[in-house]
């Protein structure tokens, strides 16, 4: 399978890094609006 | 054995085994940033320099050193009467339970994505050619997915302990 290194976000570490502090907003997000914390 | 001092050798034990498990994650993103695919060149040739290269890579080790950090963790959870509440993401135990949340997925992906698709890549369980090509980009990517997840799942291992901020 030749796909392209672009193909992907997660074919970039760079991008990887990204939406994982993406995702970790989201999380507290979700965690405050549903008041558990 | 006191409990405390359990406590803090399971902690040690955790944080031993997640810098082995996800170092190995790290170190893999920074050697190799951009995803090189294979090619049915370099899988055809079982001593070829490609499928060399993939063979000396370490494959046992990481994927045990998950299943420490994910043990010791619940050990420390189950010490403390908490692994249900945070389990149940309740109260002041939801930022440790989404930890552990993800955990579990990562050493799921682990277990039962990445390392199956891997041993077809590494010849260990016969496949085609093709097949070997297809499983080495599902590989990565589940390789990458856990990189990604192991940002919230540290940063909520964090506020477990010291999440003052998170609390109203």
């Amino acid at each position: 399978m030749n796909t392209p290194p672009w193909r992907h976000p997660l074919d970039s570490a760079l991008l990887t890094v990204l939406l994982g502090v993406a995702l970790t907003a989201l999380l507290v997000a979700l965690l405050r609006l549903l008041g558990a914390a | 054995m006191d409990i405390a001092l359990l406590d803090l050798l399971l902690r040690w034990a955790h944080f031993a085994g997640a810098l082995v498990w996800i170092g190995h994650n790290y170190a893999t993103a920074v050697t190799r940033p951009r995803y090189v695919p294979l090619v049915a060149a370099d899988l055809a040739d079982p001593n070829g320099p490609r499928q060399r290269d993939l063979l000396q890579r370490e494959h046992g080790t990481f994927r045990y050193a998950s299943l420490l950090t994910l043990g010791t963790g619940l050990a420390m959870l189950g010490l403390r009467g908490a692994l249900p509440g945070a389990l149940g993401l309740q109260g002041g135990l939801a930022p440790i339970g989404i930890g552990l949340w993800l955990g579990v997925i990562m050493v799921c992906n682990l277990w039962f994505v990445l390392w199956p698709h891997q041993k077809r890549v590494l010849g260990f369980v016969p496949a085609p050619i093709e097949e070997r090509l297809r499983c080495s980009r599902i590989t990565f990517l589940s390789a990458r997915v856990n990189t990604m997840l192991s940002i919230p799942l540290l940063f909520f291992m964090a506020a477990g302990s010291h999440g003052g901020a998170l609390l109203p």
